[in-house]
């Protein structure tokens, strides 16, 4: 996924950009069976403060998203709500072979196969679950993109709503969601 | 004619009228009796010549009504928030019925509170401080429930004030020989040394009114059960005619001994003694009042279990007995005044709007309701003591003259606990009426009508004012303190002084708030103004869930659990059993005398048969 | 007018000497908390990349007019008792707006940022943020207990309630208060644990306890403010225990003087910050009445040993 990229950028972006990648609250919301890893990245062994990244309650104060693993139709819904609710600029790593092309769960009635259609990705990690070495090498991924001004989904999701709307109405069966209020 | 005649005639005459008028519309009955206590203040604030009296004698007693600079202090505050509180009535009774037996006494209140303002002699005050009595428990009593448990209570508290003060009086006159106030103090009544009783038994009088422990069991039932127009009067004004007498007696035994004499050990450790035993009653009185705000559910309750606690902080004031603490229960009695009745009003407003005062029913009313949030916020603000309201001045005067000029140090602890556990309850009010989530059921709550917003953004404005210049206070307070009998009360428009030297300068702070208010403020709004959006409460971080309408997102049930779990047992000791239990007593022995006073007319008729034969038998040995 | 000017600047360079202060000292504590914890850590200015990228999100969500003003009270109640706060012993650079500072306006001028917060959080609506609300303001009356016990005790020994004047005596005499009352400054330092919210006293903030309570519905830019506003608050009070209990911090007048004196500073506030932040490496968090009923305890005892020491 690219959106324009201009290879200048101004100052202030850059220092904004700067900023950005090295403190990354990450939405503590442990989606599927993936989330095994995060305590495991994030404590001493495999250190990931030292890169900025923290922990955050809300996704009011959250900006990556990480989406553990498969996706349930039922907490895909909660997922599509959370996302809604974090602010601009804000980043999604989807984490395992499951949110790439359903993985282990590629046939099952309940689970979706490519998260891309329902909500923007920024970094995909691969592997069933990925090691720790694997979602910190995912996080500078994502790191390298902010610092190139590419990693903007949140105003992709907006401006292609109707589209991401179509997939997700047509998954979820009892869609129930207040209306957007940008 | 004098104008003391004319004040107290217009009242009178306006409450008749009002209780005439009162068949044909609540309305006119209402803009009567605002216009006759408008009219008083205007000729109150206008015509009265500090110093001026006048005499008459009415069944060969000798009466004189006058007015000194002590009085006037504290007639601003009833006639002012008088006014102020008519007109707010005039949309609170708008649908209720009865209201010409309502405004009747309520204006007879007001008349029996500016009559006590204008007494000079003991007699005049005692005719008043009763019509004052009776009519406001016949307001009490208006909504027909409870009589028996409020209602009564009240009665029988201030008819054992009235009967001690009565008694006080009496003896005054017995050993004195004189119904003037100022005769009585000149001649010494209010020594300590010498008469014992006479203070104690005013200062029981007075401290029903003003509720201090232990008798301030009446207060929280009698507040709640009023119409809330009246409680407005009733702890802004009402409960200031007890600091009133109290200042008055307290006043006068801890100034220099008036005829000059040494004081004998006796004497100071009895002066002492009583200060001592004052203030604590004071700090108790702070104490359970704050306690027991916090648990209510009911704001009205809440409000007036905090006028309890605030009233507290009054009688510490006045018992320490130097220039600053006089000057902060002074100060604190009129600022009081102002933001209860302000908070009074909101409460009053809320339940007209939304139906009813129970935190756990209705809350989210900042949308709807945004003056009467914005005084109850500068209200709240004022009652906890925070800087730079007026509330933080008489917060600042209490502390330092309880550290520079008492001996009192663990009391300042006491004072502190009870001032900080007021934010507490503080936060309660906002929050249970405010903030929090908005329901379906107060949608339909719209704002306050104007004659209901006008006096509470007076009062909030009045607030703001006297924070910044508090020297507009001093100025009444230091006139009413020489009159006491303190000598060379000095004061300042914004800079505070204590006796050691320190000094609070309020200008600079106020200037300091503003300025970093201004570019704060700027800097948070200006910065991602496009990107700002506001949204509303059920729009919250549920870990994604979207709850459903008849899901309960509110939390106003047990709201201070933590707290109350950790001080569990100060809540275990209440005054109230006390008191029932002393009732119970006293019924057993009344029980025990009915054997003999029955009530029964033959009892009696056998009563006199059997004396009589007891006579006549017995004459010999009897009459010799 | 050129006294004024002086102080504005003064004032001004306050502001900057707290804000940045206090952003490293966040920095410093979670380097050294890792470094327990036996990893490296964030580097030592990350709380400015916080605060940075906190500022630059392109959309702010506010819940209503009190949420949007809850930050801004918060920078006012830091902001004005900086101003009231002698930083450096009679020193030219540092000129406060200060005519005496009374230590009584400082203790409620401390609660007004707090009650800000509180009601921003409480129009969010969030049962979570009113919860929390109430945990911190009943751990509050906890605290101020034995705070104002020691204060009372100092103020009472040296009759006076200006911290310039309890500076000056430190000055005079040359011992510290922290000698001439140790009761007082132990008292005050037990209830500092509560002041700075480590463990176990943090359980109004934490990520896991109520989704963090007062602040879960804040982000963006009132999150950064907010940040801002605690790590002033930090910096102050710490210099307010210096000032009162370690003789505060001064070298002289001229420019290499203030240099060494804001040394002098940097090096007691932290000595002395390191305390609650050593016991919050150990500790596991209290519920609040057991945190209440702790500083009830042995901690308003040493206070009341303290006034009467005081008083004799």
């Amino acid at each position: 996924m690219t959106s324009n990229n201009n290879d200048k950028q101004t100052i202030v972006e850059y220092i904004k950009n700067w900023s950005r990648k090295h403190s990354l609250f990450v939405m503590a919301y442990g989606t599927g069976c993936g989330a095994i890893e995060i305590p495991a990245t994030m404590t001493s062994r495999y250190d990931a403060e030292r890169f900025g990244i923290r922990g955050a309650a809300t996704p009011r104060q959250a900006d990556v998203l990480l989406i553990t693993g498969y996706l349930a139709t039922k907490t895909l819904k909660r997922v599509i709500r959370v996302y809604e609710q974090m602010q601009d600029p804000k980043y999604v790593i989807a984490f395992g072979s499951c949110t790439i092309n359903g993985g282990m769960y590629y046939d099952s009635y309940n689970t979706i196969n490519a998260l891309d259609r329902y909500i923007p990705v920024d970094v995909y990690i691969n592997g069933c679950m990925p090691r720790p070495e694997a979602v910190i090498s995912g996080f500078v991924q994502l790191q390298k993109q902010i610092a190139e001004g590419n990693a903007d989904n949140g105003t992709k999701y907006k401006e292609n709503l109707e589209w991401y709307r179509t997939n997700q109405t047509k998954i979820i069966k009892n869609w129930r969601m207040p209306d957007y209020n940008w | 004619m004098n104008s003391f005649f004319l004040i107290l005639l217009i009242l009178f005459a306006g409450a008749g009228l009002s209780f005439a008028l009162g068949k044909i519309s609540s309305i006119i009955s209402g803009t009567v009796a605002f216009l006759s206590i408008a009219a008083a203040s205007a000729l109150f604030f206008t015509q009265i010549e500090m110093g001026s009296f006048i005499e008459f004698s009415l069944g060969g007693i000798q009466l004189q009504w006058g007015i000194n600079s002590y009085g006037y202090l504290f007639g601003i505050i009833v006639l002012g928030l008088g006014t102020l509180a008519s007109l707010y009535s005039i949309s609170y009774m708008q649908n209720k019925e009865r209201t010409g037996g309502f405004y009747f006494n309520y204006v007879l209140v007001i008349a029996g509170m500016t009559g006590i303002i204008f007494s000079n002699d003991f007699v005049s005050f005692f005719i008043f401080w009763e019509i004052m009595t009776w009519a406001s428990y016949l307001i009490i009593i208006y909504s027909g429930k409870n009589v028996k448990k409020i209602g009564i209570k009240y009665m029988i508290f201030s008819a054992v004030g009235a009967y001690s003060m009565l008694t006080a009086i009496v003896m005054i006159k017995g050993t004195y020989d004189t119904f003037l106030i100022s005769e009585a103090i000149n001649s010494g009544a209010f020594n300590f040394v010498d008469n014992i009783y006479i203070p104690i038994l005013l200062l029981i009088g007075f401290g029903v009114k003003a509720a201090t422990m232990p008798l301030h069991v009446w207060a929280p039932g009698a507040y709640n059960n009023a119409p809330t127009s009246f409680t407005v009067i009733f702890s802004g004004a009402m409960s200031k005619m007890g600091v009133l007498g109290m200042g008055l007696v307290l006043g006068h035994i801890f100034t220099v001994d008036r005829s000059g004499n040494l004081i004998n050990f006796f004497s100071q450790f009895s002066v002492i003694a009583l200060q001592q035993t004052i203030m604590w009653l004071g700090g108790i009185t702070a104490v359970i009042g704050t306690l027991y705000a916090l648990i209510q559910d009911d704001a009205k309750k809440l409000l007036a279990y905090s006028s309890i606690a605030q009233l507290g902080y009054i009688t510490v004031g006045l018992a320490t007995g130097t220039k600053l603490g006089v000057m902060a229960a002074l100060f604190l009695a009129v600022v009081h005044g102002i933001f209860k009745g302000a908070l009074f009003m909101v409460v009053g407003a809320v339940e007209r709007q939304a139906g009813t005062t129970d935190m756990t029913k209705i809350s989210g009313l900042i949308r709807k309701m945004p003056y009467t949030f914005l005084t109850a916020l500068i209200s709240i603000i004022a009652l906890a003591g925070i800087p730079p309201l007026g509330g933080f001045v008489g917060k600042w005067m209490l502390y330092e003259a309880l550290i520079t000029e008492s001996n009192s140090y663990f009391l300042v602890i006491v004072i502190f606990f009870s001032s900080t556990a007021a934010f507490l309850y503080s936060y309660r009010f906002l929050f249970g009426l405010f903030l929090g989530q908005e329901e379906k059921e107060t949608e339909h709550v719209k704002e306050a009508p104007i004659t209901m917003v006008i006096p509470m953004l007076i009062l909030a404005v009045l607030l703001v004012i006297t924070g910044a210049f508090p020297g507009l206070i001093f100025a009444p307070i230091a006139q009413a303190m020489e009159f006491i009998g303190f000598k060379d009360v000095t004061w300042n428009m914004s800079v505070l002084n204590n006796v050691w030297g320190n000094e609070m300068n309020l200008t600079y702070l106020g200037i300091t708030i503003a300025v970093v208010f201004a570019s704060i403020f700027a800097f948070l709004t200006l910065k991602g103004l496009k990107g700002t959006r506001y949204i509303g409460t059920k729009d919250i971080s549920t870990s994604g869930e979207i709850p459903y309408d008849n899901e309960n997102l509110t939390f106003q049930i047990d709201f201070f659990q933590p707290f109350v779990r950790a001080a569990a047992p100060m809540y275990k000791r209440s005054m109230d059993k006390i008191w029932n239990e002393l009732g119970n007593g006293l019924e057993a022995l009344f029980n025990f005398t009915r054997k003999i006073y029955t009530g029964n007319g033959q009892t009696y008729a056998l009563f006199v048969v059997v004396f009589l034969v007891l006579l006549l038998l017995l004459k010999d040995t009897l009459f010799i | 007018m050129e006294d004024l000017g002086i102080k504005i600047i003064g004032a001004l360079l306050t502001v900057v000497l707290a804000f940045t202060v206090g952003m490293t000292y966040g920095g410093i504590v979670r380097k050294l908390t890792a470094r327990v914890q036996n990893r490296r850590g964030p580097v030592v200015w990350q709380n400015f990349l916080d605060l940075l990228k906190l500022q630059s999100k392109k959309t702010n969500v506010a819940h209503g007019f009190m949420g949007h003003m809850a930050p801004v009270w918060i920078i006012i109640a830091a902001g004005t008792v900086l101003m009231f706060i002698p930083i450096l012993n009679g020193d030219l650079w540092f000129p406060n707006l200060t005519f005496h500072g009374d230590l009584i306006f400082l203790l409620y001028m401390m609660v007004f940022g707090s009650l800000g917060m509180a009601l921003g959080a409480g129009q969010t609506g969030n049962p979570n943020s009113a919860i929390g609300v109430t945990r911190g303001l009943s751990q509050m009356v906890g605290f101020e207990i034995p705070f104002v016990l020691a204060l009372v005790a100092l103020m009472i020994q040296y009759k006076t309630t200006s911290i310039q004047d309890i500076m000056a005596i430190q000055a005079e005499t040359g011992v510290w208060m922290m000698f001439s009352n140790p009761f007082a400054f132990l008292a005050a330092l037990f209830a500092s644990l509560g002041m700075f919210r480590y463990s176990p006293f943090d359980i109004v903030g934490a990520p896991a306890e109520l989704a963090s309570g007062p602040m879960s519905e804040f982000g963006g830019k009132y999150l950064g403010t907010m940040m801002t506003g605690g790590s002033i608050f930090a910096f102050i009070k710490l210099t307010l225990y210096v000032d009162l209990f370690m003789g505060g911090a001064g070298f002289g007048t001229g420019f290499i003087a203030t240099i060494i004196g804001l040394g002098i500073l940097l090096l007691k506030t932290f000595s002395l910050y390191m305390v609650p932040v050593f016991y919050g490496w150990i500790s596991p968090r209290y519920r609040t009445e057991q945190a209440i009923r702790y500083f009830w305890g042995w901690p308003t005892a040493l206070g009341v040993i303290a006034v009467i020491w005081a008083i004799f």
